[in-house]
């Protein structure tokens, strides 16, 4: 019996046969892939395994033996406590340490001096791990690398630091295990590929657990007076404060901070007696304050939390009773996870309540409780070619040791993202990060990577050192400001383009707390207490998700059948569909549905083809580009899962449309190209380019250094490159993300393909339709025209100073 | 392009940002920020160097046009200071018949010395008849300002939700504020009042915008 073995049987615990299996693969010196719901007892099932392997040797090395990797500073302090109890209780006097952003100077020297047997991780804190000069001597030991959470890194660009930062280690310590934790996902051997590479002597474990999950929706009494649209939900709250009083506790989530700080305001606001027993965590809640939540979470000090994705995952909060989610979840691998969250045992079913923000979001509740019956758990789609995070690895590399580009190019190739990378673009990318471009036709007193004489690619550059350590790491925000009370004690953090808007003395609403602005000093906020009610909300600029490819296949078939009229929702939308069908209808499988109507805004075209915003954005350019060869019009475009708008101050004609075939899948590719490269999306996809391949430096709120002179927006960065520099690979990824990510390869030709046996119906409405009511409502937009700038100037006006200020 | 008068003088805002003042036959540009390029790319960050000749050539047009007896630099010529860039800029410099006048502004590193030794004169203000030239916007009893430093720009509305940041030439009652001539400088939006002037620049025509 194994030394772990024997712990679960002193806990009269039963291990499961997943964790069997994982114990028995790690004895056999296998890597792996491990498939098992958060909170099952997955941690046990690989540490256990790591533990058996270390009890069998008698001295340890001074070095590093297994490296845990976590999405989530918060899920890494966890996972520390979690791997160090059951260390300790085996009597070994092995440590594990925390290594994140949040460590301090002196606790990384004294992990450096004394390394630990194990290290817990966020994949950027890996990176910074390897930027050290002396980083190979660190990993000598190195037995294994175990990636947590894995469906959460899958598909963004962390996903890629840790492909490469793996690719990389395997070819210093060829004897590297891998193993990787993953909720179920829908594409399992991808995932698997994408991690583990080319690794041949692996193993892929599914823990058997099915839960029960139920979806209840919260419904309205009254259906007449429930908005068409909006994103807050506010109008449910009595039902919230019900189903809060009924339970223990309850979670709830929101898909953005703002909502987060809405919620938990008017919670506190209608019901004073939960003060003290109601708290808030989001990502920009100081560290002190979200960990306080969580243990106090954990001890049952509180009744409810209101929350966004940042308490998704991993986390074991056994007294959870009760879930809301609050407006779409947008997937049904997502609704699952945070349906986990209540009545942890594994075996007992979870409840989840969804509130739905807007009428149309009920259609997608039952879409959604469709997609759970079936365990219909989407993709995730991994990123390609992301020169982004290559070129800042390639840095990551050079401000420490230096490398080879000979002998690093193999390895870069072999990881999945780059498996199609070629010497051109391997040569490109060397020549941008020594010559700043490819011609070298003028001397030039670019400086970034040098060339040393044997051939090593080293940084010299002090300051440019300097401001690649500070600005490594892929996810990207706004830069932020702290808030500070004057008299001490920091909350959280904002983004500075909302407290740019604030003049001293304004009140604005954070972590539940109304705050006066007293001044803004060394990019500190600094603020005091108030009881003003009159206060403003904070917005944070966050990820748009977009539906799955699933969760619109669900959507459409719920909306097609008829047994879907059954259900409660459908039944309480009924009004709601009645004033839909007045003017317009509800489209059948056969029907491709758009309507057009006036209003002061302008002329509105809505399109519905039900396959989510990915989708949808792309559609939207691809139209708005097919109609615009035919008149010289501007387009204002909104986009949501069901459907997008084309908003014109003229109108195009429905004839015209229809007799020019517009929806035809011919040139589908040629068109979308076309389309991206006038549109505003691909300046969108470089904001994010432009910080991750470290053009634009953002500065740290706590590091002040003078960089004012180094301070461009990516927007700029965007024009002189198209306008000088089209073939820059840092503009074509741009391109090539907007044209590719968030849609699996072809899914749009399959679109088109359907679009062209349904039958086109173009609906003349005298006011807006309750399906078009979201769109139409909806501020955030791009635009696309065909007209010139002088034409579309001479029909504009200013916005005016108001008076009185 | 587009005529105005201001004092009883005659003005010329041009497509490209600059103001051309009739009787004086001298041109005015604010901004430049020449080697701000080259600064970026010294500093590890590629912006393509092609972007760089654009002063140069945006000049060559203007002085086509007209016949210029002074230019007229209202600070910020150089973002800072890299030997090929100024290398360029004195061999332009020695190109010209027309004086030059620099009025400094707060990215001018470069000491006054240099710029006087390639026959250029750098003052920290100028008055000339009711106007005065300066880098910063202000306010002087009884004088009208020429000025730069901001990088104005309008944020402007149409029907059909239709939105657009452009530079412009920001005329209120007292002062004028030039956009920036240099390339890759960016904008601070403005929002103006009701006695203020906007005319905005495509680069091809400087169009007068009203209100709504």
């Amino acid at each position: 019996m194994t030394t772990v073995q024997k712990w679960f049987e002193n806990k009269k615990w039963t291990p499961q046969d997943f964790q069997k299996k994982c114990w028995k693969a790690y004895s056999e010196g296998k890597s792996g892939m491990l498939h098992a719901p958060t909170g099952s007892g997955k941690t046990f099932a690989l540490w256990g395994g790591i533990l058996n392997e270390a009890r069998l040797r008698k001295k340890h090395p001074a070095g590093i033996q297994a490296i845990w990797i976590t999405p989530l500073r918060a899920l890494a302090v966890e996972i520390q406590q979690a791997t160090q109890s059951i260390t300790d209780d085996l009597n070994t006097d092995l440590k594990i340490s925390l290594r994140t952003g949040d460590t301090s100077q002196s606790e990384r020297a004294k992990q450096k001096r004394k390394p630990s047997f194990g290290l817990v991780t966020t994949p950027e804190s890996l990176h910074v791990l390897i930027s050290a000069k002396d980083h190979r001597k660190s990993f000598n030991h190195l037995n294994v690398i175990v990636v947590d959470e894995w469906h959460e890194l899958l598909g963004t660009k962390r996903g890629v630091q840790i492909e490469l930062a793996i690719a990389y280690l395997r070819a210093l310590l060829p004897n590297l295990k891998v193993w990787g934790i993953s909720a179920t996902l829908g594409n399992k051997n991808l995932s698997r590929e994408i991690l583990l590479g080319s690794i041949k002597n692996y193993i892929i474990i599914n823990a058997k657990i099915k839960k029960k999950i139920k979806v209840k929706s919260i419904l309205p009494k009254n259906m007449e007076s429930f908005p068409w649209r909006g994103h807050l939900g506010i109008h449910l709250l009595p039902q919230v404060l019900r189903l809060i009083r009924k339970n223990k506790t309850t979670l709830i989530f929101t898909n953005t901070r703002a909502q987060c700080e809405i919620w938990f305001y008017q919670i506190l606001d209608s019901d004073p007696k939960l003060a003290g027993e109601i708290a808030m965590h989001h990502g920009s809640i100081d560290k002190k304050i979200r960990l306080w939540v969580e243990d106090a979470l954990r001890n049952e000090k509180l009744k409810v939390v209101v929350c966004t994705s940042s308490l998704d995952l991993g986390v074991d909060f056994s007294p959870v009773e009760n879930c809301i989610q609050i407006g779409s979840p947008k997937g049904v691998g997502r609704f699952i996870q945070r349906a986990g969250r209540s009545g942890h045992n594994p075996k007992a079913g979870s409840t989840i309540h969804f509130l739905p923000t807007h009428a149309i979001e009920l259609i997608e509740s039952v879409a959604l409780q469709r997609g759970i019956e079936h365990q219909k758990i989407e993709d995730r789609i991994p990123f390609l070619n992301s020169y982004d995070v290559l070129l800042q690895f390639l840095m990551t590399l050079a401000v420490g040791s230096g490398f080879y580009p000979q002998k690093l190019f193999p390895i870069i190739q072999n990881t999945f993202c780059f498996q199609t990378l070629n010497k051109e673009r391997w040569k490109w990318i060397i020549n941008f990060l020594v010559k700043g471009s490819q011609s070298l036709e003028h001397y030039d007193e670019y400086k970034k990577v040098t060339i040393l004489e044997n051939g090593l690619l080293k940084v010299l550059n002090k300051g440019i050192v300097m401001r690649h350590r500070l600005s490594m790491g892929t996810i990207i925000s706004d830069s932020s400001l702290k808030i500070r009370y004057q008299k001490g004690g920091y909350l959280g953090s904002i983004e500075e383009w909302f407290v740019t808007k604030l003049k001293k003395g304004d009140v604005f609403t954070f972590s539940g707390r109304n705050l006066e602005l007293i001044r803004l000093h060394n990019m500190e906020v600094i603020v005091r207490k108030s009881k003003s009610k009159k206060t403003r909300i904070p917005s944070w600029i966050g990820g748009r998700m977009s539906f799955s490819a699933n969760l619109s296949e669900l959507l459409k078939k719920v909306l097609y059948e008829k047994d879907s009229y059954n259900t409660p929702e459908f039944k309480a939308l009924a009004p709601v569909f009645f004033q839909q069908q007045l003017e317009s209808i509800i489209p059948k499988s056969n029907q491709f549905l758009i309507e057009r109507f006036q209003t002061k805004e302008g002329f509105h075209t809505v399109f519905y083809p039900f396959e989510g915003y990915a989708i949808h954005e792309a559609m939207a350019s691809l139209m708005a580009y097919r109609i615009s060869l035919l008149l010289p019009i501007t387009f204002s475009m909104s986009f949501n899962d069901y459907g997008f708008e084309l908003l014109s101050d003229k109108p195009f004609l429905k004839e015209a449309f229809l007799d020019n075939n517009l929806l035809t899948k011919d040139h589908l590719n040629e068109d979308l190209e076309k389309s991206i490269n006038i549109s505003e999306m691909a300046r969108r996809r470089f904001r994010d380019i432009a910080v991750i391949s470290g053009l634009v430096f953002q500065g740290f709120p706590n590091k002040p250094i003078k960089t004012k002179h180094l301070q461009s927006g990516s927007q700029l960065f965007y024009d002189v490159f198209k306008d000088y520099e089209p073939k820059n690979l840092l503009y074509q990824q741009a391109l090539e993300e907007t044209f590719d990510h968030g849609m699996e390869h072809g899914r749009m030709n399959r679109v088109f393909e359907k679009i062209s046996i349904q039958k086109i119906e173009w609906k003349q409405c005298s006011q807006p339709t309750p399906f078009s009511f979201p769109l139409i409502t909806d501020r955030i937009r791009s635009k696309l025209s065909s007209e010139s700038v002088e034409d579309r100037i001479k029909k504009m006006y200013l916005q005016l100073e108001k008076s009185g200020k | 392009m587009k005529q105005i008068k201001i004092q009883q003088q005659n003005f010329v805002l041009h497509s490209s940002g600059a103001i051309y003042w009739i009787e004086k036959a001298t041109l005015m540009l604010a901004d430049p920020h020449l080697g701000k390029i080259a600064h970026f790319r010294k500093n590890g960050i590629a912006v393509p160097r092609k972007a760089e000749g654009v002063f140069y050539n945006k000049v060559a047009r203007i002085v086509d046009q007209f016949e210029i007896k002074r230019f007229l630099f209202l600070g910020d010529l150089f973002h800072s200071y890299q030997n090929n860039e100024w290398y360029m800029f004195r061999s332009w410099v020695k190109n010209q018949k027309a004086k030059i006048i620099l009025v400094e502004g707060n990215h001018d590193v470069i000491p006054a010395y240099k710029f006087e030794k390639i026959g250029i004169t750098v003052v920290k203000e100028l008055i000339e008849e009711y106007f005065c030239f300066s880098h910063f916007p202000s306010k002087k009893e009884g004088y009208f300002t020429f000025c730069g430093h901001v990088h104005p720009g309008i944020k402007l509305k149409g029907s059909g939700l239709q939105k657009l940041k452009m530079p412009c030439f920001f005329n209120s009652t007292y002062q004028m504020i030039l956009p920036a001539f240099g390339a890759f400088t960016g904008l601070h939006i403005l929002i103006p009042k009701k006695e203020d002037k906007i005319y905005v620049t495509t680069g091809k025509e400087v169009i007068e915008i009203g209100e709504n």
